[in-house]
Formats: structure tokens, sequence, C-alpha cells
């Protein structure tokens, strides 16, 4: 068995968000394979987080869906960013680059542990 | 915003569920089918593929929970579902739901009723300003009488000397005819120092209170009225201040109202008068102890800074007045204790009594929850196998308790309205007169409270229960289990209950016991058939002694005459009413009594007839005549039996002369004879040294009526009345009753704390016989196979009735056991309402374990029977 990373709650919804910003519409199988694909397979997407992420993010407003025909012709739901979406991930995507800067910078100036 | 956005999205997504089911549900189906599509392209087999998809995506049941999870407010979602789930449960084991909810109906009712009413007295503050600094101020004789009114003079010399309290006020309680012209009556009356209103921090609801200048000597009278006699009598006439009305048939003027519901110490008050207290004049040689006294701190002052400097006043007075004072100190006591402190003992007890039931009742209500998780286990082993946390599980274990427990904590709050108001039927009046019991939201909250906790509480035992018994191993477990863990615990509750049971039956059966003992006393009269009632006469208009004298003599001649009067006569204070006048004496012949060791009796004065209509047996020499009734005849006396027992020491108490200490002249005058003993203020106290002067000679306007009736004497009530209207149409009478009541209010309080222990004790009993039962039959229906083979191998069926007799009875008797070193432990409380009889007394604890054990034993016998008529086919086929 290959050590894989389930991902955090926090960071799912900011994958997502920005998933959705690079690829437009997507439905809930396609944002899983993606994460992935983008982690290079370091991380596994767990349905029983996403689903309810994917539900939680859309009842914020944060991000819209639809049933549509997916490239296989089947029945499924995509989800696309809303314009909120696209607010939040800024915000967010400034809040995760601030949080690693100052992580980056504990490692960087106290030296690495002997 | 965002959030509650989420949040009434998600709130909204209550309802209208089945539409969203489907839709994760189809999108599950979609996920997953892209996933097995996916997988086929990377050259998977079709089977290989899904199998792979399934292992992947995980459990869908669980996924989908978390979906919902997210989708709903969760807690209030599951709840409302574990809520509906549990009372589709309860209806269907309408028997189980019925008795747990009663036992805790009971057990809720009760303590909030009697809460309510602990809580008036004992939790809810005082209706006075900062009550906490109000402390009454009493003179104390060393060694008994820690609460002695005090003298004017002492006060005064307090009030002068002490730097502890803010101000300090004198008052004490009268009745006085109170008249407009129209109609007179007879009412309560409180007469106090300007300072009491104003340092009770109460505000008048018309007019204003007393002035410094109205409450000096000689000031016109002026009163307060209360807002009851403002609306009852005046019609809550905006014009009554300044109304002119005559009390003790002396003009007075109203000049405020007090606020609706206002009362210091007696409730039934209706009049404020001024005390009207004079500084100069020297208080310590007229006239004796009869005020009450009461102050406010000063704010930084505690209690026992304010006794210490008070004690210290005291000794300066005990030194500069030594005849008035040796032995007199002074007891600071907070205003609430005062008032509470007679009440204490038997609240408490009460409230510990109502504590043991409720327990009783939680351990019957946890019991019957075990029983139920018991039979329920194979379900709960199948929900868990199917994926349900454990958590939710115990969740919806505690949900059930929790609905079974606020559903009695309701009918239980509903009871306890009726409940209070029996008790206040029941009630001795010196309860019932000064409560407003309310159940008000604290005390709901109480009940709710008490609910809940027995809810999730007592939810929780059988939890653990199901924590033992493992949920894999609750699938393969069958009937043929012998009691396993539950069953050790159920043998715990029953033994519990039975413990609370002993306990509270002990103490029932020792206040039944001190009941019986105290209605077995012999009072020292004979109170049936007597009437009693009391006329005040109004001294301004009866100013000559002798004028009311006659009054009493013509009143008693016309009631003598009235049918069905067998004879009649009037006393000072009557026996069993509380209150009496006390003093010192000297026997002619003896030197002087050293300061603080006078001789001391009770003081009552009579009209001739008193010793016979009572039925007060005379023992020596003679009793009051007509003839001694007279101002001109010479003072002679009546005492008592322990009266010549305390201070004669077998010398012949006849034509010995005393001296009484009662008025400014006090002449020796002869006893002429021995009376039985009657009873102290109560039938538990032991009689007092005791002198009886003639009306003629310590002269009363404020006498009881005692009337013997050769029937029922209340139906003498209104002849009698009529019969003092026709001497004076303007004397009120007051407090028409009899004597049987006037002796029965004397032990109301015991009776009142035996009745309801002893229906507790009732309660609590049943409670065990129902755990008993309960737990018997459930361990026939488990043991049936095990009997089943016992009875085909030869048992006979007295042999298993034994034996499941035997091993229900194991847990009652530690339970018997364990109740009793409580109750022994527990007893002593009780101390102060026995009487008669130990608080450990052997025949209670007797007596108790074997009414116990009896219906133990029946409630076992009922079950065990069945057992041992098992048929050994049908057992063993039962399976």
């Amino acid at each position: 068995m290959s050590k894989k990373q389930d991902v955090w709650q926090g960071t799912l919804a900011l994958m997502v968000l920005r998933t959705l910003e690079m690829q437009g519409e997507m439905h809930g199988y396609g944002i899983a394979r993606r994460i992935e694909q983008v982690s290079g397979n370091r991380l596994m997407v767990n349905y029983g987080t996403l689903y309810p992420a994917l539900l939680k993010l859309e009842q914020e407003g944060y991000i819209a869906s639809e049933w549509g025909v997916s490239e296989s012709n089947r029945k499924a739901k995509f989800y696309k960013l809303t314009r909120a979406g696209q607010g939040q991930l800024k915000r967010e995507a400034r809040q995760w680059a601030a949080t690693t800067d100052v992580i980056a910078r504990f490692f960087a100036t106290e030296g690495s542990p002997s | 915003m965002r959030r509650l956005r989420g949040f009434l999205l998600r709130f909204t997504g209550l309802f209208g569920r089945g539409r969203r089911e489907r839709e994760i549900a189809a999108e599950f189906e979609s996920h997953f089918e892209m996933h097995v599509a996916d997988n086929i392209r990377r050259g998977m087999t079709e089977e290989d593929a899904r199998r792979h998809a399934r292992l992947k995506f995980g459990a869908v049941e669980s996924a989908k929970d978390s979906m919902r999870d997210a989708a709903t407010v969760v807690a209030l979602e599951t709840t409302w579902r574990d809520f509906r789930y549990a009372i589709r449960g309860l209806r269907r084991n309408p028997g189980f739901a019925a008795a747990a909810i009663l036992s805790l109906a009971l057990g809720i009712g009760a303590s909030v009723a009697i809460f309510s009413v602990a809580d008036s007295f004992l939790l809810r503050p005082l209706p006075y300003r900062d009550p906490e600094s109000l402390m009454m101020v009493w003179e104390h004789h060393t060694g008994h009488m820690p609460r002695n009114s005090i003298s004017p003079g002492n006060f005064l010399d307090w009030k002068a000397q002490n730097t502890a309290f803010e101000s300090m006020a004198a008052f004490g309680d009268a009745q006085a005819p109170f008249a407009d012209g129209e109609r007179v009556e007879e009412l309560q009356t409180q007469y106090m120092s300007a300072d009491l209103l104003p340092m009770l921090g109460v505000e008048p609801w018309r007019g204003r209170f007393f002035t410094r200048e109205e409450d000096a000597p000689n000031a016109a009278n002026v009163i307060l009225i209360s807002y009851r006699l403002w609306q009852n009598w005046f019609g809550g006439d905006e014009n009554v201040i300044g109304r002119r009305v005559q009390l003790r048939a002396q003009p007075a003027t109203i000049i405020g109202v007090m606020p609706p519901g206002f009362y210091f110490r007696t409730r039934s008050t209706d009049v404020w008068e001024t005390l009207n207290l004079d500084p100069s004049r020297n208080y310590r040689q007229t006239v004796g102890r009869y005020l009450m006294g009461v102050g406010r701190l000063r704010p930084g002052v505690t209690h026992d800074a304010a006794q210490a400097q008070m004690t210290t006043i005291a000794q300066r007075l005990a030194a500069a007045y030594p005849g008035f004072n040796t032995d007199w100190g002074v007891n600071v006591e907070p205003l609430r204790e005062s008032l509470v402190s007679e009440l204490r003992a038997p609240l408490l007890v009460l409230l510990g009594a109502v504590g043991l039931l409720l327990a009783a009742a939680c351990a019957n209500v946890a019991n019957l929850l075990v029983a139920r998780y018991t039979s329920r286990r194979r379900e709960m082993a199948v929900r868990a196998a199917i994926g349900a946390g454990r958590a939710r599980l115990i969740r919806q274990l505690i949900t059930e308790s929790v609905t079974l427990s606020l559903a009695g904590g309701t009918l239980g709050v509903i009871a306890s309205r009726w409940i209070v108001l029996g008790l206040l039927a029941l009630a001795p009046l010196d309860l019932s007169r000064n409560i407003s019991v309310q159940v008000d939201y604290r005390i709901l909250l109480f009940a709710i409270g008490v609910s809940v906790f027995t809810g999730v509480f007592f939810g929780l035992a059988p939890s653990f229960a199901a924590w033992r018994a493992d949920a894999s191993k609750g699938l393969r477990e069958d009937n043929r289990s012998s009691i396993g863990g539950a069953g050790r615990l159920r043998a715990w509750l029953v033994g519990a209950e039975v413990a609370l049971s002993v306990m509270l039956l002990a103490g029932a059966g020792l206040l039944f016991r001190s009941l019986a003992g105290l209605q077995d006393v012999r009072p020292g009269l004979n109170p049936t058939r007597v009437l009693t009632f009391r006329v005040v006469l109004p001294s301004a208009n009866y100013r000559d002694a002798m004028k009311r004298t006659e009054f009493f003599r013509r009143a008693l001649e016309q009631i003598e005459r009235l049918p069905g009067v067998e004879s009649a006569s009037a006393v000072s204070f009557l026996p069993f009413n509380g209150g009496s006048a006390g003093t010192d004496f000297k026997f002619s012949g003896r030197p002087p009594a050293k300061p603080g060791e006078g001789l001391a009796a009770t003081i009552r004065t009579v009209m001739p007839g008193y010793f016979e209509t009572l039925a007060i047996p005379l023992k020596a020499g003679r009793v009051f005549t007509a003839a001694d009734n007279t101002a001109q005849s010479p003072y002679r006396f009546v005492v008592n039996e322990t009266f010549v027992e305390k201070y004669l020491h077998g010398e012949n108490p006849l034509s010995k002369q005393i001296s009484v200490d009662m008025d400014d002249k006090n002449p020796y005058g002869e006893i002429i004879g021995v009376v039985g003993d009657v009873k102290g203020d109560a039938l538990d106290k032991d009689p007092e040294p005791t002198v009886y002067y003639i009306h003629a000679h310590l002269n009363y306007t404020r006498m009881t009526f005692v009337v013997r009736a050769a029937g029922d004497p209340m139906a003498l009530a209104e002849p009698t009345r009529q019969a003092i209207r026709a001497i004076d149409a303007s004397q009120p009478v007051a407090e028409m009753r009899t004597m049987d009541s006037v002796v029965r209010e004397t032990f109301a309080r015991q009776r009142f704390s035996a009745l309801l222990l002893g229906g507790f004790s009732l309660v609590s009993l049943l409670l065990a016989a129902v755990g008993i039962y309960g737990v018997m039959a459930y361990s026939v229906t488990e043991r049936t196979r095990e009997i089943g083979v016992r009875v085909a191998l030869g048992a006979e069926p007295a042999r298993i009735l034994a034996l499941m007799i035997g091993n229900g009875m194991r847990s009652v008797v530690f339970g018997a056991a364990a109740g009793i070193a409580g109750a022994l432990a527990l007893t002593g409380l009780l101390r102060s309402l026995l009487f008669g009889v130990g608080s450990h007394d052997a025949a209670t604890f007797i007596a108790v374990p074997s009414v116990l054990i009896a219906v133990a034993l029946v409630a076992a016998y009922l079950p065990a029977r069945r057992a041992s008529r098992i048929n050994p086919m049908e057992a063993l086929r039962a399976e």
C-alpha cells in the first residue's frame, strides 16, 4: 500500500475552488480525479468528505451546481465557481500564502533542529 | 451572513428531504459509474473495475450520512428522528412507558411541590431592602429562652449606646377593635417605633409613614392600614387618607396605606400604630419584657461584631440594674433565621425525604430502561453492525430516556400544583399562614433540570450496559445466556430502591409513632365539646377595672343561660395557644431571693368556673367561686401540682402566703387550692409551675372564653356572639374555634411531616415492589430453559420456587441492610420532630424491614410461581 495523505478539511475547499477556477464547470468525480492528479497522486480524496464539502460551498454560495451530461454521455451534476466564489478564492489564496510565508520564515530563521 | 444563509438552507433542508435524498443517490451513482468507466478504459475487467471503484468510494452509506449531516442542522434532525423513534418505541411498550413516566411524575411532582414550599421559606429573599443586614435583637436569659421579648427600658439604652446598628426599632403585635361608626371588628395590629418602616426600605402605597413626632408620648393616634383592609373595608376609596376611625374606642387618623402583600413577621396584620415610648419613663420599674426589637446593621459591620457590642452593652446594663437584668443578655439573630428556625428542621427533613423518593423513582426508571435495553440488545447489535456509530446509538438511548423523563417531568409539574394545594390544606397554621407558595419559573427550571438530568444520567446506565455487551456478542448471544452485566446492574438498582425505601419507611415509622404518642398524651384538661373565642374590651371604654370584671361576669351569666351550654368561663391566656405571662413571686416568711434566683411561675387569670369547664381536676383545697371575684375579697391563689412539687418540696401548700410581682401593689395572698397540671404550650412540653389569679385581682381586658357544650360546640357560635352583642353592641368577638382544634394545632407540624413522609415511603415501597417484580419476571424469562432442564431432571416445583425467590431476595436483603444502616445514620436529623420515641427506636427498625421484606416476597413470589410451573418440554423447545 502506498502512503497517501487524506486531504484536510480546510484545504479541500480551497482546492475545490481553485480546481473549478482553472477547469470551469466540472462534476464531483472530475474534481476528485483532478485533485489527485495535481497532487501527483499523493493526496487521496475521500468522497465522504468531498461531497459534503461541495454541498457546503454551494450552500454558502461560492459554487453553483446544475445537472448536465458528462463527456461519456452520463447524467452528472456539474459545479462551477460563482462570482462570490471567485472573491472567496482570492481571499483564501492570500491567506494561505500569508500563512505558508509565516511558517516558512519560522523554519528559515530558527535553523533546523539538531 | 453567509453562515446564517447556510444555516437557513440547511434548516430548510430538513424539509423536502425525499427529493434531496434521491438527488444525492443519483450523484453518487453517476460518480460511481464514471469511475467504473475510467477503470475499464485503463484495461480492467468490468468486474475488477466495479470492485475497485467500490473500494475507493468507501462506505456509501456513511458518505450519505455525512452528506445528510452537512445538509441539515444535524443535531436537530437526528434528535428529531431519535425523538420520533423513541415515541414509536414507547408506544409499542405502553406498560413500560406508563410505569416509567408515572414513577418520574411522582418523584418530580413531589420534589417540585416540596421544593416550592421550602423555597418560599428558606431560599426566597425577604421582601425588604437589603434583608441580609436586618437583625432581630432579643433579650436572652442565661440557660434558656434565647429569644425572649425585650424591656422598653433596655431597648432605649441599647438604641442610645450601640454603634453597630444604623437604626433600631421596637415593635409588637396586638389585637384591637376597629370601628368606623357603623361596624366594629377586631383586627390584628402591630405597634412599632417610627424607625421601623423606613428601615425595611418599603414605600407607602398611599399617604405617608409615621413621623418621629407622631411616635412621641401623648401624640395623637395615627394609623396605617393594610392594602387588604383598604380594599375590603373602604372599597379602595382614595379619600381614605385623613379618615377618622376608632381604634380601641379611641379616635385615630388614617395617614397611609401599606403596599399590597406587605407584612412584617405577622402576615395577618391590618393596622399599624405607633409605639410611643417615653424615654423619660423608668420602664424597668413598672413593666416587664414585652417588645420585640429589630435593627439594620451599619454597612461593614458583621453579625458577630454586632453581637459582641450588644453583649458588652448588656453586661453594662446588668451591672447598672442588677435586680432587673442579672443573667439577661442580648441575642442578635438574622431576621430570616428568626423566621425559619422553627420550620427549617421539618422542611429539610421533607426536602431530604423527597430527594430519597426522587432517587428511588430514578432508580426505578433506570431499572426499567436497563430491562428494556436488555430485550433490545439484538436490535442494537444489528444497528451497530450495519454501521451506526456508538455515539449515535448512545444518543438514541439518551433521547429515549430524556423523552420519558420530560414526559414524566411535565406530568410531575402539573401534579405538583395539586400536591402544593394538598400540602397547604394539611399544613400547620404557622406554615400556611405565612406562605405564598408559587410555582414560578425557577421551579419550572428546577423540574426541567431534574427531568433532563434523570434522563441523561439514567439513559447512560443502559448505555454502559451496551458498552459491556459488545455489539458482535449481542448478535451471537441468544436467550440461552444467563443474566449478564445488565442483570447485575438491575440487581444493584433494586437493592438501591429497597435501601431508599427502608430509609423513608423508617423515617415515616418514627414520625407516626411519635404522632401516636402525642395523641395519647393527656393534656391535663378535657378539650372535647368546648367552644373558645376571644373578647378584647377597649380600655378607653372600660377604664375602671371592676367594669371589666363586671362585663365578663355578665357575659358568662348570659352564656350559661343559653340552651346547650353546660358551663362557661374565661381565661387570660388559653392553654395550647402560645403566649402566656410569667413573672417572679415570693413566699411569705422566706428570705428574699438573690437577684437572678427569683422563683418564677406562669400566671393565668381566670373567671370562676374555669377549672370545672375545662375539667382540670382539683387536687386539694378549693377553686375560685363567684365570691372571690370581687375587689373587696382578699387575694387568693390557686396553683398547679408542678408548682407544689417544684417550690414546696412536700410542705402543705394550702394557706401558704405568696406575693406575685404582677402589678404595682402585690399583697400577699393565700393559696386556697391545688389543681392538676395542664401541659405547656404544646403537648410535648412539660407543664410549668402556674399561679392562677381571679379576674378581680389581676385584671385583663383581653380574655378568651371557654364554653362547654352539651352537643356540638360550634352550634353555640352564633348564640354566644349574640349574647356578647346584647351586652355591648360594639364589642367584637374573634377567633371562634373549638378547644379540640386548638390542641390539635400544637402537633400539626408533626402530623404534617408524618403524613408526607408516610406518603413518600408508600410510593417508594410501591416502586421497589415494581422493581423487584420486574427483575424477577425478567430473570424467569431468561432462565426458562435452565429451569426446564432442572424440572426435566426432577427438581420439585417447590425447589424451583425457593431457588428463584432466594435469588431475587438477595438484592432485597442487601438493600434492606444498607437501608437500615442509612436510616440509623439519618434519623438523628428527625430528632427535633420526635416525641416519646428515640431516633433509633427498635420497634420501628424491626417493623420496617419486615414490612419491606414481606412486600418483596409477594413481588418475587408471583414470577417465581410462574417459573415453578414451567413445562419442561415447552421450555426446551422454546428456542
